[in-house]
Order: structure tokens, then sequence, then C-alpha cells
């Protein structure tokens, strides 16, 4: 593990590179450019908030908590980090059968094929913030938030993330080359995450739910629901996670990547040799 | 005696034949397995051992699917060895496949930093040469360097290819059939280039079917049959032992 840390820091060159060109053919077709970036996870929003914001305000404002004045913003938030980890746990699958002949000529390190892809998701996310910024100022300025030092949990939210997303994508990347099954597998995986995790809806609605405390308990295994709620915890403290889901997160993430790493080095001959 | 700049140790690398992709749920219910073809394993390399020196000009021959793109990949470290091991002490530009690492998006402009950049050459070397590398890759190529290189023949790819690689100055070349595309201009190019690459002093791994191009570039010669190393001698040796073998 280390060894292969190293090649892929003396090999930080390729990546930057990878990714500038991920991003250059992303973006090279559309006339909104980046802008696209912002429009889809902002109508996502727009969306959700008219279900639960409107329809279903009744029952989302109970839940809600310190959010209830500012709903949009705990939903912009969320669908922001889902963004991210959608587009790198998708693009996984295809981060290394699409550059197969790349891969078959030039000696790099592998793993920069799929850490790249996180990392040019990462960049989109980035270049979000300042909207979600500027959402949270409105809310801040009308006195319905007040950020202070809980934005310090954003970097420890974006860590976790980044170990979980690199170990996930790891893993599907190389299980893809051997089987292509994985690729329709990740459609239903994305999905299912996505109401599986406290993004659109408060995690104080899960846990006071009628639900058996298997299911609970099995809920809280996903490591998702730890970050998300570290995500919510920047304008809205009460939602920091306890202990226990802190632990489960930060275990689950160093898990996931360790994991991914560990796998990718077994497969890394077999997958060279079906590209 | 200088130190081998590769050498290989009873190398061998095992292949899967009839490896299922897909777990077919058709076949997993309805005919449990057993009409499908079984893996079946193969060795397209074994038990090669050999070592090359700098300044050496390896040729290697022998008929279609004995391992000899397999010894260029293994070389080029994208294929790990299962058996053996193989030592490459200097850097490597791989003149396999010319066009790999193009985006059809972008134009030929923008690939042309992106390919320089992940192959090793430096932003500032990339952009003084710049110039010298499309006006060698053709006046096609010229005209055509701020456009989209989806539009771009195949030809025009690999002549915009060759002209980054070549630029590298990696001491060790590895070739396979380079010479067999583009028109005879652009081979003629080639073979002034090649030839200067190799009176610097690099070293030559070059894949070919074609005797001329072989006995023109190699002083050695490497005969490769069913998988084995038969012959390690001269470029002529190698190539008589390719001939005397019945087809």
């Amino acid at each position: 593990m280390t060894s292969g840390v190293l090649s892929l820091w003396t090999r930080r060159d390729s990546l930057r590179i990878l990714v500038k060109r991920d991003l250059a053919v992303k973006y090279q077709q559309s006339v909104l450019g980046y802008l696209w970036s912002l429009i889809e996870p902002l109508a996502m929003g727009g969306i959700y908030y008219f279900v639960f914001g409107v329809l279903y305000s009744r029952d989302t404002n109970r839940h809600l908590g310190e959010a209830a004045g500012s709903y949009p913003l705990f939903l912009i938030t969320g669908i922001f980090a889902w963004m991210w980890t959608n587009a790198a746990i998708s693009e996984a699958a295809k981060a290394l059968t699409s550059q197969a002949r790349l891969i078959t000529t030039l000696n790099v390190p592998r793993e920069i094929f799929p850490v790249g892809r996180v990392a040019a998701r990462f960049a989109e996310y980035v270049a979000g913030l300042p909207v979600l910024a500027a959402i949270a100022l409105a809310y801040a300025l009308g006195g319905k938030i007040s950020p202070g030092w809980s934005l310090l949990v954003l970097p420890l939210a974006i860590t976790l993330q980044a170990m979980l997303l690199i170990g996930l994508s790891l893993l599907l990347s190389a299980l893809n080359v051997l089987m292509r099954d994985i690729e329709r597998f990740i459609r239903l995986l994305t999905r299912l995450l996505f109401y599986a995790t406290p993004i659109i809806y408060p995690y104080s609605l899960v846990r006071e739910s009628s639900a058996p405390g298997w299911l609970k308990f099995a809920y809280e295994l996903n490591p998702l629901v730890g970050i998300f709620q570290l995500h919510h915890s920047i304008w809205y403290p009460d939602e920091f996670p306890d202990t226990r889901l802190l632990l489960i997160t930060v275990l689950g993430s160093v898990g996931a990547l360790l994991l991914g790493w560990w796998v990718f080095r077994r497969l890394e001959p077999a997958v060279l040799k079906e590209l | 005696m200088p130190e081998a700049i590769i050498s290989a140790e009873r190398l061998g690398i095992r292949f899967v034949r009839n490896r299922r992709r897909q777990l077919r749920l058709r076949e997993m219910f309805i005919h449990r397995g057993g009409r499908t073809v079984r893996p079946t394993q193969f060795w397209p390399l074994r038990d090669l051992s050999f070592e090359v020196f700098p300044g050496d000009t390896v040729g290697v021959i022998g008929r279609n699917g004995t391992g000899k793109s397999t010894l260029l990949r293994l070389i080029a470290k994208v294929l790990i060895p299962d058996e053996g091991r193989i030592r490459v002490r200097a850097d490597v530009a791989p003149l396999l496949e010319l066009s790999a690492g193009f985006s059809n998006d972008l134009t030929g402009r923008e690939n042309l930093h992106l390919v320089g950049a992940l192959h090793g050459l430096g932003t500032r070397q990339l952009r003084r040469d710049f110039d010298e590398i499309v006006a060698f890759a053709g006046e096609q190529v010229e005209r055509a360097i701020d456009t989209p290189v989806r539009h771009y023949s195949s030809g025009m790819k690999v002549r915009l290819g060759f002209a980054i690689i070549s630029r590298l100055p990696h001491p060790i070349l590895l070739m396979d059939e380079v010479t067999a595309v583009g028109d005879a201009e652009f081979r003629a190019k080639c073979y002034t280039t090649i030839d200067r690459l190799l009176a610097e002093g690099r070293t030559l791994v070059l894949v070919s079917h074609n005797e001329n191009d072989l006995t023109r570039f190699c002083k050695r010669g490497l005969f490769l049959d069913a998988g084995r190393l038969r012959v390690d001698g001269t470029v002529q040796e190698a190539l008589d032992a390719y001939q005397a073998v019945p087809r």
C-alpha cells in the first residue's frame, strides 16, 4: 500500500493531466460549460423542494429541527455532495475500460485512472461551493442559521467521502473489467444509496420511524449516512453524528479505501490481460 | 561490460482463453453452464531469458500469435508476468499504439499537450517544440491542428502520435510495425527519425514481419516460436531460423 501511494505521488503530474483532460472533454462540447455542473443539482433541489418542502411541508418541517426554516439550504448541501458521490461511483465502471488503449501502452500506476475520476468530480463539487456559500449567506443574513466553528466539519466530511469514493472506485473499476455485469449493478446501487442516505430527508426521520431495530442498524452501516450528517452539520450543528455513527463512518470509509486498494492490486495482472 | 538495460529471467505469462466476461442469467438457469466452453489456460510466453544492453538493436521475429507483442508489453510494464521477472533499468518510449490517449473531442493542439505530458514531456519543452512536432506530423495535421481529432483520418492521428512520442528522451524504444502506417513520404520520415535516434545510442526493440526493416535497423535477433525463445543471435540467424520452420 505504501509503495502504491508513493508511486501515485511521484506520478501526480499524470493524475493532474488526466483530471484536466477529463474536465476539458466534458465541457468542450457544451455552450453552458461549467454552469451545467450547477444547473443539474439546483434543478434536482428544486424538484425535491416542491415535493417535500411544499407538498409535504408539514411532515418535513416537523422532523427538520433547526433546519425547519431553511430546507432549501439543507437540500442543496446534501445534493451537491451527492452529485460528487453519484458521478464518482457511476463513472468508476468505465474508468479503466474507456482508457484501455492508453493503459495498455503507457506505464503509469493504473490507480490514477479511477482516482482521477473521483478527483475530477471533486473539482466540480468545489466549483459549486461558492453557490452553496451564497445560499448559506442569504439564510445567515436572514437569521435562519448562524454558521461558526461548525464550518470546520466540512474538511472532515470531504476527507471521509474522498476515502470512501476512491475505495469504491478502485474496487468497481477493476471488477468491471473482469465482469461486465458490474456496470448494471452500479446503476441500481446508486439509486439505492440515494434513498438510503439522509440527503433530502433528515436523519431523525429514520431514527424516530417505526422501522424494526435491525433495519435501522443496517441503515447506519452505510458510511454515507455519517458523511452526509457531517455535511449537514456544517450549518446545523445538531446534526453532527454521535460517537457510534461517527465511528462506523470512519471505519467504513477507511475500510473501503483499504479494501479497494487491496482488490485493485490483486486484480491488476488479470485486468491488464483483459484490457 | 556495461549493465543490461533490459533483463528477463525465465519470464512467463499466462492467458485464459474463453473466459466468461458476463454472468448471463440465461446460461445460469437454462443451460446450467453445460453448453459453455471451458476456459483453458495457455502461455503466450514462457521460460524466456535474455539480456539487452544499452545501444542494442533487437528485432523480434516470429509467426502471428507467438507472443511478440506480449513481449513488448511486458517490457513496457503494461503487463505483469506470472512467472520469472523482467527488469527494465531505463525509461521506455512506447511507439506501440501511436494514437492511444487521444480524446476525439479535443483538438490536435490540446491532445498534443495532454498526451505529450502524459508520456512525460515537460510543458516548456512541448511549447518550445510545438511547431516542429506539428511540422513533422505533416501538412494535413498542421492545417487541422485546431479542429477536434474526431475529424482526423487514422493516418493523421498516427502521424501526430509518432511525432509526439519520438520526441521522448527515453533510452529504450519499443516499436510494433510502426513503419507499416502512413504513406511513403511519411515512412521515409520515420526511417530518418529512427536512424537518428539509433545514432544517438538508443536501444531499440522492434517487432516486425518486414525483413527489410529488421535487417536495416537491427543487429540482434530474437526468434520466438510457440512462446519460447528459439534463437538469440544476429538478426540474420533469427531470420534464417524463422524461414526454416515449416509452415
